[in-house]
């Protein structure tokens, strides 16, 4: 094909014509960009209701609120479902983990 | 007689009351309307007066009266029964009687009226007798008229009705009065009234039975041999309904005769019944031929008589698996390449079968039932293809699992090419597209593993979703509340649905994003999508690739401004699914390429060294991209389906991605350009993405694992929660409510079901009973 083409038109033209006119051979019009998140967790799954994290605890997933189910993390990092962390804090104020006194470092956002 | 003269005769001191006197004048009377002869109005009156005087003169009198009368009868009725017996031919003799019976019995009405003192005198008399025979008259009339006339002819009065009811079968006409006069008076003689049918019962009901029997036992058969069954059906119908209407005329329809019920019954026995072996054996040709019409008249037959219908059911069940099947293997070739077809082909046939049972059986539901049961057996048949869910047998009690239709599979890849930009969207209108989707639901409700089209359709979901392809978004979202709808459980409803939710913050985020870099380059470039990764991605797996600086240059931009947006959240890129457009330019014209991220990567390599031939060892080495991920890219490039220019070239040309080795050169067409119609295009725009998978093998050999894993752990927690309710079950009442919990989502095959009591049982949540080793017991 090549051969074919250069019997037809000398080869310096086709350089010439193929490097003048804009520079590169692609450009980039457009980048749809798709990324992920997750709660930066330790362990996937919350210790007091054994759901993941990632989904909403329990009573989140049956009152649909499933975007406001937030994470929380302790100072200890263990990570549990905000919601659950609240109830069980009444009870005992200790990470269900690490026995530590549970004292929050953050909460995800 | 008179010389029972009492007290109370004397008392009037008037011989005119007394019987004796008073007989002579009332007796002529008697005898005029028993002869229906005109009597005056004074004589009618009259006679009461007498009837009544004499009654109260006389405390005797009313037996006296009765007696008298009683002869009077008897004599009348014994001058009838000569006119009438006169008569030796039937229907004279009919005529005759029935003329005479129709007269006696309208006196039988009038008679008894001016004797009224006897009856009360009786009813006095006899306080605690029933007074069922409330008309003494009427009484004695009738019985007088059944010893005189009607015991001498009752039995040439119901042969001569029973050969007119022969005559009228056998085509003749006559006067069917006739024959309901008869009837009439074997119903109306009877004094009997506890049981006022008596004597129709003991004669003239029998002898019609007898008659009919007679009759159709020997012209059915004879009909039968000399038209063949096809005809004898249309036959025995046209009788049923003829004999059905006679029955009704000549037969007693008050509501304590079962006359009319015992004669069909009895022509069901011997039209239907004892030909049904000859019927059945035409409904495999009839149902082949779709002769409704004629089926129609079988089943309407068949369904007169006890568990008629059953074998046409099986019938109807084998004729749909048959054809179902043989259909698919004969279009096995089309149909399990394109989804469109098969679907079609599944429709059709659907609807084949629906027509038939509606046309031939009237949407009975017996047989709609046998049509659901045979057509989930196309449904889910495996002998065309099928599909192979595999397991590593890392899960618990696993083995090796059987082979699954492939139809939930191509019934989602149908519902993508519905709901996405296709041809065939773009050609069909919206009602259209609707109605199409609810076939859809409609074939997806016989499907036994639901699971497997909610995986497919997720993925399709997902791809449309990212890649923007939707046809119409209302549509989307309206499939997933019909998927509600028709019962997929609601865990993987709610998936989708969350789906669609976390498009929407997506979209706000990158409306957010490219507000904060206005006028920037990023702006302009760059959208995001960043997804909760709960709702979308089910793999772990990240196909590593070196992008080009390009784009390299944005990642940390989103990534900052991600993290003033959020808390607590790790970003993972999922480039495997991001895509773009490009422009590519050569000596032919400017075009822009919708692309993967991944062929951009690939093309991107030629931008520092256009003229070269770069192998597929360096593409790999500048790319980073894994072996197979960078084979599908590379034949994406050089193999484009249906389109004329190639972006790259390979050298030397292989038939398959599978014969690319490190050392095949590849490089840019630089006569690509768009062929439309002929000419080439100088300018143009064409989507390189295409069917590429937005998901690796490895994630779709992950995809089939992980649905055979969830079958296993959803059969796990079904048994423990019934066990657990149950404390105590058979092992076949376990499997059945097991199947009743899951069928929503797949139906667990026996053999899974016993390879998780067994791990059950090793792990201590139940244990077999010690007694009845098929009796399982619940451990807490
Ligand atoms: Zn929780
Ligand atoms: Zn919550
Ligand atoms: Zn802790």
């Amino acid at each position: 094909m090549a051969d074919g083409q250069s019997l037809e038109e000398p080869p310096k033209v086709k350089k010439a014509k193929g490097k003048t006119p804009t520079g590169p051979l692609f450009t980039l019009k457009k980048w749809n960009a798709v990324a992920m998140w997750s709660w930066d967790v330790e362990c996937d799954t919350c210790a007091i209701c054994r759901v993941q994290v990632m989904d909403a605890c329990l009573r989140c997933q049956s009152d649909k609120k499933q975007e406001e189910c937030i994470v929380v993390w302790g100072e200890c990092n263990h990570s549990f479902h905000n919601c659950c962390m609240q109830l069980w804090i009444k009870q005992n104020n200790r990470c269900p983990l690490c026995q530590q006194e549970w004292t929050v470092q953050r909460f995800g956002s | 007689m008179a010389s029972v003269g009492t007290s109370s005769a004397l008392l009037r001191g008037n011989g005119s009351s007394n019987f004796t006197d008073q007989w002579p004048k009332m007796q002529p009377i008697v005898v005029k309307l028993l002869k229906q002869q005109e009597i005056t109005r004074q004589e009618w009156q009259d006679l009461f007066w007498d009837v009544h005087t004499v009654c109260s003169w006389d405390e005797k009198a009313p037996a006296k009266i009765q007696k008298a009368l009683e002869e009077v009868i008897l004599e009348f009725t014994r001058e009838i029964q000569t006119s009438v017996s006169q008569h030796k031919e039937e229907s004279a003799l009919l005529k005759a009687y029935i003329k005479e019976w129709t007269k006696f019995f309208t006196q039988c009405q009038y008679l008894p009226l001016p004797f009224q003192s006897i009856e009360v005198e009786n009813s006095a008399n006899k306080a605690n007798k029933k007074r069922q025979e409330g008309n003494k008259v009427q009484v004695l009339m009738l019985q007088t008229w059944n010893r005189s006339i009607f015991a001498d002819v009752r039995s040439q009065l119901l042969s001569a009705a029973m050969s007119f009811l022969y005559k009228e079968r056998s085509g003749e006409a006559y006067d069917a009065q006739l024959v309901i006069g008869v009837r009439e008076s074997f119903v109306n003689l009877c004094t009997d009234t506890s049981n006022k049918l008596q004597i129709y019962l003991e004669y003239f009901e029998k002898s019609y039975l007898e008659a009919t029997k007679e009759f159709y036992t020997s012209s059915s058969s004879q009909y039968l041999s000399e038209n063949g069954v096809q005809n004898y059906m249309r036959y025995a119908s046209d009788k049923i309904s003829e004999e059905q209407r006679r029955a009704t005329r000549y037969l007693e329809t008050s509501k304590d005769s079962q006359s009319v019920k015992l004669v069909m019954t009895e022509l069901d026995r011997i039209l239907i019944k004892t030909h049904s072996d000859v019927i059945l054996e035409e409904c495999p040709k009839l149902i082949s031929a779709n002769e409704v019409e004629k089926l129609m008249v079988m089943y309407r037959l068949m369904d007169r008589i006890a568990n008629g219908v059953d074998p046409m059911l099986k019938c109807l069940e084998s004729h749909i698996v048959n054809t179902g099947l043989s259909d698919m293997k004969a279009h096995a070739e089309v149909i399990t390449t394109d989804s469109e077809k098969y679907i079609e082909e599944l429709l059709k046939l659907f609807k084949l079968f629906s027509e038939l049972v509606k046309d031939a059986f009237g949407d009975d539901s017996r047989f709609l039932t046998s049509r659901d049961i045979a057509y989930k057996k196309v449904v889910n048949d495996v002998s065309v293809f099928k599909l192979e869910l595999g397991t590593k047998g890392k899960v618990s009690g696993a083995s090796k699992t059987h082979p699954e239709s492939k139809c939930p599979e191509l019934l989602a890849n149908y519902c993508d090419l519905l709901l996405r930009k296709t041809p065939l969207s773009k050609k069909l209108t919206s009602e259209e597209i609707d109605e199409k989707l609810r076939s859809v639901l409609l074939v997806l409700k016989y499907v036994q593993n639901k699971d497997v089209f909610m995986r497919y359709h997720k993925t399709h979901l997902t791809r449309r979703l990212i890649l923007e392809t939707s046809a119409d978004s209302e549509k989307e979202e309206n499939m997933v509340e019909w998927l509600r709808d028709v019962g997929m459980p609601a865990e993987y409803v709610n998936k989708l649905a969350r789906m669609f939710q976390d498009i929407k913050v997506s979209d706000d985020l990158n409306t957010e994003f490219k507000d904060k870099n206005k006028g920037s380059d990023t702006a302009d470039l760059v959208n995001i999508k960043v997804l909760n990764a709960g709702a979308w991605s089910r793999s772990s797996e990240r196909v590593p690739v070196s992008l080009p600086t390009e784009l390299e240059d944005f990642i940390p931009e989103v990534e900052e401004f991600y993290r003033k947006k959020h808390n607590g959240r790790k970003l993972t890129w999922h480039h495997i699914m991001s895509n773009g457009s490009i422009t590519f330019q050569n000596q032919v014209g400017k075009y822009e390429l919708e692309v993967t991220t991944f062929q951009m990567a690939v093309l991107f390599a030629w931008n520092q060294r256009p003229e070269d031939k770069i192998s597929f060892e360096s593409l790999r080495l500048a790319t980073e991209l894994p072996d197979p991920e960078l084979r599908r890219t590379l034949w994406s490039l050089v193999a484009f389906p249906k389109m004329k220019r190639q972006v790259l070239l390979a050298e030397p040309e292989v038939a398959s991605f599978k014969e690319f080795c490190d050392l095949t050169m590849f490089y840019v067409n630089q006569e690509f350009g768009l062929v439309k119609q002929g000419k080439l295009q100088k300018r143009g725009k064409i989507n390189l993405i295409g069917r590429l998978q937005l998901t690796t093998e490895k994630t779709k050999e992950e995809d089939n694992e992980g649905i055979v894993q969830l079958r296993i752990l959803r059969t796990q927690e079904a048994i423990v929660k019934i066990m657990k309710m149950r404390k105590r079950l058979t092992n076949a009442a376990l499997q059945t409510e097991l199947v009743e919990i899951l069928k929503n989502m797949f139906i667990p095959p026996k053999k899974m079901i016993k390879e998780q009591i067994e791990w059950l049982i090793e792990n201590k949540y139940m244990k077999r009973d010690e007694d009845n080793l098929s009796t399982f017991i619940y451990l807490a």
